[in-house]
């Protein structure tokens, strides 16, 4: 066993990372729960992504986006299913997508606020808007309207990328659990991070087809990356700032619990009470009610061993969902490590050890304890 | 007519001791049969028709002067009623796993007819044995199926009552004898020609007796530990019929024989009243455990039945009626809400329990339940606890203005015990300590669901409860005199 001198009140879960362990226990009932949660993910996923590229691709600049979530036509019976809300629910993707956009971060967020961004989507809006003289007026008069429609879909374009990846992988990873090649935390925690290591250098680019011609949006010579300008914001957007679990907690201003700074407020996935408060009226979150459709057998037998079996099932779905959260952020700290964590060199350990305090840090008022038992 | 429902379940309760199997249903079968046959007495009964009605009279022991005489009026027919249905209610809420289900179930039953004896004896040695009898199937059902303190709460709550049922009956052999009567025969003539000492001095003999069995402070202490240890069929029986007993013998007894006395003790009894109804929501409010809390609640709510028949009017006699049945379906709707929390989270400590109304792992449709419940006894307009309530204020007002104001101090007390309760044991988040709780069944919630919709049914049709009683208290509170005085106070019309 390794322990570190960290003097951190989370110092506990950096000698974890030290032992070639993660954030969460490593147990046959963990591996379980958050193998099969993953892999409903990845379904979900799937569809999420596939929504959100038609979005990004077929509704550009539209107005008016009333069918955005049909992605194969519209029909009569569709248009039905979809308002006796028998679908999967894209509304969650476009919030994690607006978290995005709203938090921002990495050169992504850096390259839609510049000039050569500008020059470019110009030449789609021009082409997008040619005989339209209500828009072009429009244009016009509110020159930042149309530009930021278009930031709005690099963000649904990105996402969609992002997540492209993500559900393949863990797909596989599910696979690779039935096929019993992964039996323990430590090596999902090692199957995401190789995962996330092997797309971190994919290019991410985005172009439209407007009058049969192709307009890049993103361009290879942003020289945008899959890892460090879509994963990363990502995980600081939806895992620690963003609003992933609607309805499962309320804050409180007057009684002090939204922090002076915007910037130290934390609501992420792995901040969220995965229980619900208060009375009726508190709608269950989105992505769980997705979920519980492509939950393996597995996974449901585990669940009506319980007490209450699967009548609190999306809080169960969300607290296995926010235990595969800290596993996916486990594997992203270790893949961001700066350095080997068995180097000799005390330099190296030193800065080490801060990039873990550092994160920890960001951890102290989590559910990273929660998430132990 | 009247001695099916005496000889129902009486015979429904040696079935089932002796019949093998199918108990439950057995027991089950029988409670719906009396609340069949209650419902066929509803229909025959003569709503113009102010005296006794299906009258049984037969001599049973001549030299005792006992008579077998039964009837039934708009005073006792609402609470025969309510005696029906809650039995039915504790028979289906109790626990289908229960230890000695034979000896359980017949002495519910037992219990069922001992108290609708009660209600129909016309004959004030019938009255008290039928009292009396009431006791034992209770004090078991207390001492074999309670909580850990169980010997202790049911051999308290024999004690107080059986000193209940001596005073009571040291009052009536104290009327005979006073009167010079050879029977025991409800004759309030008999106690009018006494001279207003001696009818004090019986009058303070039964309102003891009574004023134990409500109860009224200070005689009330039995009752918070008879209901904590009691199950919670039993607790529903207990709040929601054996209380009324005690109203009953007061509105039947304290001022039916003897109107005069009770026109001059009226004043104390209504500060009688204010001290209970002030003392039981204080000391509610000081629970933490939510079933003493309903408890006291009790305690309280029985003080505005009294502060009612002190003011001795036509209108808050029914407005001791309404509530008597209005308390009688509240509580045990409360009670229902409180066991099936007991069942689940095994506290019912408000200290510990928090965010119950938790839609996924709470018990959001119990916690709806006992909010409604607790909104009807704080007298929230749409449920029977404001009519009842506000009937109560209005019609002894008039007469005692100041304790009428002071008790409804305690209807502001009363919602802020409960809100208290609602607001620690269902809002806020989950406690960790109840956060594994077991499901709540459909089985579990129908008993609440459906007293809860009786008690927003009365609510906007008290007249249902009242339209049986009018005549009848009308026709009691003679000399024509009062009844010209109180015609002149504006009622509400009361029909639905």
């Amino acid at each position: 066993m390794t322990f570190t001198t960290s003097r951190h009140p989370l110092a506990a879960y950096i000698d974890r990372f030290y032992n070639g362990q993660s954030f969460l226990p490593d147990n046959p009932d963990n591996v379980k729960e958050v193998v099969g949660i993953l892999e409903s993910y990845g379904y979900v996923l799937e569809a999420y992504q596939e929504n959100l590229q038609h979005i990004a691709d077929r509704e550009f600049l539209t107005i008016f986006p009333f069918f955005k979530y049909f992605n194969h036509g519209v029909s009569s019976n569709q248009l039905l299913k979809h308002l006796a809300h028998d679908r999967i629910n894209f509304e969650y993707a476009e919030y994690c997508m607006k978290v995005m956009l709203w938090h921002g971060g990495g050169k992504l967020e850096e390259y839609v606020e510049s000039p050569d961004f500008r020059q470019l989507i110009e030449l789609a809006i021009q082409a997008k808007i040619k005989g339209n003289p209500i828009i072009q007026l429009l244009h016009r008069l509110f020159p930042e309207f149309l530009p930021e429609q278009v930031r709005q879909s690099v963000y649904y374009n990105a996402l969609g990328q992002f997540w492209e990846v993500m559900y393949a992988l863990f797909l596989n990873l599910g696979k690779a659990y039935d096929q019993g090649k992964i039996t323990t935390i430590p090596e999902v925690v090692g199957f995401i991070k190789a995962g996330l290591v092997a797309a971190a250098g994919n290019q991410i680019v985005y172009a439209v087809q407007i009058g049969g011609k192709s307009y890049d949006i993103l361009p290879q010579s942003a020289n945008l990356t899959f890892l460090m300008d879509v994963a990363v914001p990502y995980v600081e957007a939806v895992f620690f700032r963003g609003t992933p679990f609607l309805g499962t907690v309320s804050y409180n201003a007057q009684a002090g619990e939204i922090p002076f700074e915007q910037s130290a407020f934390t609501y992420g996935a792995l901040y969220a009470d995965p229980l619900p408060i208060g009375g009726s009226g508190i709608p269950p979150t989105l992505l769980m009610q997705d979920m519980r459709h492509y939950l393996p057998e597995y996974l449901h037998k585990m669940y009506q061993s319980s007490k209450r079996q699967e009548n609190d099932l999306l809080v169960k779905i969300c607290q296995s969902f926010q235990k595969s959260m800290y596993c996916v952020t486990s594997a992203a700290i270790l893949g961001l490590a700066p350095h080997d964590l068995k180097t000799n060199d005390p330099q190296e350990q030193a800065s080490n050890l801060a990039y873990f305090e550092n994160w920890m840090d960001r951890f102290l008022t989590s559910q990273l304890r929660n998430i132990q038992g | 007519m009247l001695s099916i429902l005496l000889v129902v379940p009486l015979i429904g309760a040696a079935l089932v001791a002796w019949w093998p199997g199918k108990t439950r249903s057995i027991a089950s079968t029988v409670a719906l049969a009396v609340i069949g046959w209650t419902v066929l007495l509803l229909t025959k009964f003569n709503l113009g028709e102010p005296g006794m009605q299906f009258v049984e009279d037969f001599t049973w022991i001549d030299s005792l002067g006992l008579s077998y005489k039964l009837g039934i009026d708009g005073l006792s027919l609402p609470l025969v009623a309510l005696n029906s249905l809650l039995t039915w209610v504790a028979i289906y809420s109790s626990d289908e796993k229960v230890d000695r289900p034979r000896l359980y179930y017949s002495l519910i039953l037992l219990l069922n007819a001992a108290v609708t004896g009660v209600f129909l004896a016309q004959d004030l040695l019938l009255f008290f044995i039928s009292y009396e009898l009431e006791l034992v199937p209770l004090y078991l059902l207390i001492a074999i199926w309670g909580g850990q303190k169980r010997a202790y709460a049911a051999t308290k709550f024999l004690i107080y009552t059986a000193l209940s049922g001596a005073l009571i009956l040291a009052a009536f052999l104290g009327l005979a004898w006073l009167g010079g009567s050879n029977s025991f025969t409800y004759n309030p003539a008999l106690a009018h020609a006494l001279p207003l000492n001696q009818q004090f001095l019986l009058l303070g003999a039964l309102l003891l007796g009574f004023g134990i069995k409500m109860p009224l402070f200070p005689f009330h202490t039995w009752l918070p530990d008879a209901h904590v240890e009691a199950s919670t069929p039993i607790s529903v029986l207990l709040a929601g019929v054996l209380l009324k007993l005690a109203t009953y013998g007061i509105l039947r007894f304290c001022v039916g024989l003897f109107p005069d006395a009770w026109q001059v003790a009226a004043p104390w009894l209504a500060g009688w009243a204010i001290i209970s109804v002030l003392y039981g929501a204080l000391m509610a409010i000081a629970q933490k455990d939510m079933k003493k809390m309903v408890a006291y609640s009790s305690v309280s709510h029985m003080g505005y039945i009294l502060l009612a028949a002190a003011a001795n009017t036509p209108l808050s006699f029914s407005a001791a009626m309404i509530q008597m049945v209005s308390h009688g379906l509240i509580s045990a709707a409360l009670f229902l809400s409180v066991g099936v929390v007991y069942q689940k989270a095994g506290t019912r400590d408000i200290t510990i329990l928090e965010g119950l109304l938790n839609p996924e792992r709470g018990m959001p449709v119990i916690g709806s339940l006992m909010i409604l419940g607790v909104m009807a006894s704080a007298g929230i307009p749409g449920m029977v606890g404001f009519v009842a309530e506000f009937l109560i204020f209005r019609s002894t007002f008039p007469i005692f203005p100041i304790p009428t104001l002071l008790c409804m101090i305690g209807t502001g007390l009363t919602a802020v015990y409960y809100l208290l309760l609602i607001n620690k044991a269902f809002f806020g988040r989950l406690s960790p300590q109840v956060q594994d709780l077991e499901a709540v069944t459909w089985r579990e919630r129908y008993p609440a669901m459906i007293l809860t919709g009786a008690i927003i049914l009365f609510g906007f049709v008290p007249g249902w409860i009242t339209r049986w009683s009018e005549p009848t208290i009308l026709a009691m509170l003679q000399p024509p005199a009062i009844v010209a005085t109180v015609a002149t106070i504006p009622t509400l019309d009361l029909q639905p």
